[in-house]
């Protein structure tokens, strides 16, 4: 939907000196023209797709979108702290959605979201110390916690599924508002608080200087290992959401809720166009990649193809944006 | 005493075997003398574990002596599997091939990808994960594939004098010759000269593109080698159960001495480091742990050597030193 108004009429219409620049800018900067071509096309092809546009499809993928999407609002700011990415934010979520459970059940709703929204920012930021003090390696220590995270959560679920207590209820939680579904709009809250962190605040501009280069955020004595640990920390609270999100929406909560989460939240990421080496991006054009990852895989399901195949759709976006982040492109 | 201490450190064998030795000696502590962790089954379960991640590991150790990482042999791992048991449902040795022949490739063209384009080995073997994964599903349609050949199976299961299987035979035969390959040849000097300093080692007349080609291409035969002989000794393959793999592997790549920051590491220490797992998993199973204590132990004790690993750990640990000196 989003990317449909990328070429509808609106734009065409915004005289022609304008449309004149961005061709230009275009022109200079090749990554941009191909962005700009497969986005048009992938907006003709999903218009053109019979069903797209119709109500069930949108709404299916709005919601889809927001589970992940709030993954990868947290995952960008890892990225742009030169941290890559996490591979235990899959398993956060699902941790994050049994913390609720049991804490709903324990003390409320209200409870309920804080303990959740606590764990998911504490746990991460635990990680982020690790990898702030001593510079440990981010993936060698968020494949760790991937595997401390499930085997706690295994022994605490013994690989079950944990359920709401009957009768509980979220309010404006389920449903919808304005014709959006709930979920939606927290990914549109997430995504624009992650968005003031980065570009308004100086914890946000300490963020990209660090990701950007180590040394000169050091040599400007930026205390790293903070900026390091509350990257990580509002990576686990955004996460966090998605947690919440899913145990609500199935009133229920198991390990496998989160699963190969950070993958799809990496790939929107740099689908987006967020720099892998870090100190570029943003939320915003995470926001955007997750939706065209959305979008490519409603269009390829309502084309008759196996679901199957957007996996492999998926990985070979994200290598093919990885390709063009090369070096060696950019000139 | 010093001088242990030094043979510790400079010793690229040393390190790992003394981390070995004391896995065995704790877990024959925590045993408590019944008698279930000094026995054969464990040995057989600790080569059984060498003969799955073994291979794995020495292929993601290689690239972490060269200062790359290749997490793309999760991918690798299970895409083989898949591969292995579609084609070679008459004949193993053409499943292995294609399995083989797939993991090379695929290696070959990250490294291709990464050499050309200049770009970071992590990012590219991350699209390579999300690609091999990708076609895992859509070959096997998402769904576990069984492999009807059991005589294959059974083949897989057998013993080879008492406690070697198949598996661990051919494993331990690719870590001697790797060894040999890095610790006699021009291959070996060229590799931990490109991991302490690409630049210097590209002046000294390294040809260091091929190199790096050449051992992601091997990282990924060694994953796909892997992912098929597991399939073949479950007889079925599945596409999901991604991050099996990677944890142990990862571990015992550091815990056999390879670290991050490239340049240190051996293949004899990285099959000690996978032995090490190996015990500790076998002894646990055989102290009759929860499974998940198996899990949170493997999380521990990658999250330990990570942090040991840590460029500025010891700047850290001097920082808590001088600030408990001023206070006293």
């Amino acid at each position: 939907m989003s990317t449909g108004s990328t070429n509808s009429s609106g734009t065409l219409a915004q005289g022609a000196p304008r449309r004149a620049a961005f061709v230009a800018s275009a022109r200079r900067r090749p990554i941009a023209a191909v962005r700009l071509v497969v986005l048009a096309g992938l907006a003709v092809l999903a218009l053109t797709t019979p069903g797209f546009l119709s109500e069930p499809s949108i709404l299916a993928l709005l919601t889809t979108v927001s589970f992940i999407g709030c993954v990868a609002v947290g995952m960008t700011l890892i990225t742009v702290s030169g941290n890559i990415m996490s591979f235990s934010l899959g398993a956060l979520v699902g941790a994050t959605a049994m913390i609720f459970i049991v804490s709903v059940n324990f003390g409320g709703v209200v409870f309920g979201f804080v303990a959740a929204l606590a764990f998911g920012a504490l746990a991460n930021a635990a990680q982020g110390a690790v990898i702030g003090l001593v510079r440990a390696n981010p993936i060698i220590v968020s494949i760790a916690a991937t595997a401390l995270i499930t085997g706690v959560a295994e022994a605490f679920a013994e690989h079950g599924t944990i359920y709401v207590a009957a009768g509980t209820t979220y309010g404006v939680f389920r449903g919808k508002i304005g014709g959006l579904p709930v979920e939606f709009l927290v990914l549109l809250c997430a995504a624009a608080a992650g968005q003031f962190i980065l570009t308004c605040t100086n914890f946000g501009r300490n963020v990209y200087m660090l990701g950007a280069s180590f040394a000169a955020a050091e040599v400007v004595g930026i205390k790293t290992w903070r900026t390091v640990t509350g990257a990580y920390l509002w990576a686990g609270f955004f996460a966090a959401f998605a947690g919440i999100l899913l145990a609500i929406r199935y009133d229920a909560a198991s390990m496998s809720y989160g699963s190969g989460y950070e993958y799809d939240a990496v790939a929107a990421v740099l689908v987006g166009g967020t720099a892998i080496k870090g100190g570029e991006g943003s939320v915003l054009r995470t926001l955007v990649g997750a939706i065209v990852i959305a979008v490519v895989q409603s269009v390829l399901l309502l084309q008759g193809f196996r679901p199957e195949w957007q996996y492999l759709i998926a990985g070979i976006i994200v290598l093919a944006m990885v390709a063009l982040q090369s070096p060696g492109m950019r000139e | 005493m010093t001088r242990i201490g030094n043979a510790l450190r400079n010793d690229p064998h040393l390190r790992p075997l003394a981390i070995l030795l004391g896995c065995i000696v704790l877990l024959a502590i925590a045993d408590w003398g019944r008698g279930e962790v000094l026995r054969v089954a464990t040995v057989v379960t600790t080569l059984e574990t060498f003969g799955t991640i073994g291979l794995v590991a020495l292929g993601l150790g290689l690239t972490m002596m060269i200062r790359e990482f290749d997490i793309s042999v999760v991918g690798m791992f299970s895409m083989a599997g898949c591969i292995a048991v579609l084609t070679g449902a008459h004949n193993p040795w053409l499943g292995l091939a294609c399995a083989m022949a797939a993991g090379l490739v695929g290696g070959l063209v990250q490294g291709v990808i990464i050499v050309r384009l200049r770009l970071g080995s992590i990012g590219v073997t991350l699209g390579g994960l999300l690609v091999f994964a990708g076609v895992a599903y859509v070959v096997s349609e998402n769904r576990t594939l069984p492999y009807d050949n059991l005589q294959v199976a059974l083949a897989m299961g057998n013993r080879i004098a008492g406690i070697f299987s198949i598996r661990s035979v051919v494993a331990l035969a690719i870590f001697v010759a790797a060894a040999l390959v890095i610790g006699v040849t021009r291959i070996g000097r060229d590799m931990i000269a490109t991991g302490n300093d690409r630049r210097a080692a590209m002046t000294a007349g390294v040809n260091v593109n091929a190199l790096i080609v050449g051992i992601f291409g091997f990282s990924g035969m060694m994953a796909a080698l892997s992912g098929a002989m597991l399939s073949f000794s479950l007889a079925s393959a599945s596409p999901s159960g991604l991050s099996d793999v990677i944890v142990p592997a990862a571990a015992a790549a550091i815990l056999g001495g390879v670290s991050l920051a490239g340049g240190t590491g051996r293949p004899l220490g990285i099959a000690l480091g996978v032995l090490t797992l190996g015990v500790i998993h076998a002894g646990l199973n055989a102290i009759g742990v929860p499974p998940y204590v198996d899990e949170v132990t493997m999380g521990a004790i990658l999250l330990v050597v990570a942090i040991a690993d840590g460029p500025y750990l010891m700047r850290r640990v001097r920082g808590i030193a001088r600030a408990r000196r001023q206070s006293t």
